[in-house]
């Protein structure tokens, strides 16, 4: 599945966004902790189909993955 | 303005800095609105901090704004229903968030309610300017005048 990236992960990643394929997002993170530097030390949301998830979630591959570094807005 | 309501699919995102005539101009555009009796605004502009933590101690030049553009718009429809629920009497709501590299002195982000009277308008503006700081996946680059660089984040 897609994951999209957004900036200080994207920087550390080198990309803004990474193919993966788990069956949760629990897996998910650990999957993501392997492939990109630092991300495990780092504060981030997941987001799935715009939405943040903070429980372990079930991913069947259709959904829009995002993870989310600390909000800068405003 | 009936585009004002809320339940609309908007974006709120313009690529660089907002200008000054675009508030002007958002002014003048409620002039045929005789209902509204007051405008609140608020804006947001870039600042030329100093980073205590940096060699030399550089200073912020500019924030390079990056979002995740479709689940930002989609918060913002959230938090605009919101506004409205609480503030039924408010006549319309403008968000706008810059996009790109914004230089210090620059504006950001500018949220204006109007309504019938003072009081809903300056709440709801408040509570916007809050919500979206907290809730819209929004990220800046701080780039210091060494071109290094921070990532800021809102407390």
């Amino acid at each position: 599945m897609r994951v999209l990236l957004f900036g200080m992960i994207a920087e550390k990643a080198g990309a803004t966004e990474v193919e993966v394929t788990a069956p949760s997002t629990r897996a998910l993170k650990r999957e993501l902790e392997q492939h990109i530097p630092g991300l495990e030390r780092m504060s981030y949301a997941l987001a799935v189909d715009r939405r943040v998830v903070n429980d372990d979630v079930p991913l069947t591959g259709t959904e829009e993955i995002a993870l989310l570094p600390p909000f800068a807005g405003g | 303005m009936n585009e004002e309501k809320p339940h609309r699919k908007r974006d709120i995102f313009v690529e660089g800095a907002i200008p000054a005539s675009f508030i002007a101009e958002s002014i003048a555009k409620h002039a045929t609105r005789t209902d509204i009796g007051g405008h609140e605004i608020f804006l947001g502009q870039v600042r030329a901090d100093q980073q205590p933590g940096t060699e030399n101690q550089q200073r912020t030049v500019a924030i390079e704004y990056t979002a995740y553009r479709d689940m930002a718009n989609e918060q913002m429809t959230v938090i605009r229903e919101e506004a409205f629920a609480r503030w039924p009497q408010m006549t319309c709501l403008h968000v706008h968030h810059s996009q790109g590299v914004i230089k210090a002195g620059e504006l950001c982000f500018m949220v204006f309610a109007s309504a019938p009277h003072r009081q809903e308008a300056r709440e709801a503006v408040a509570f916007v300017t809050d919500e979206v700081k907290k809730r819209l996946p929004i990220f800046g680059k701080e780039i210091l005048s060494d071109d290094s660089h921070l990532w800021k984040h809102n407390s």
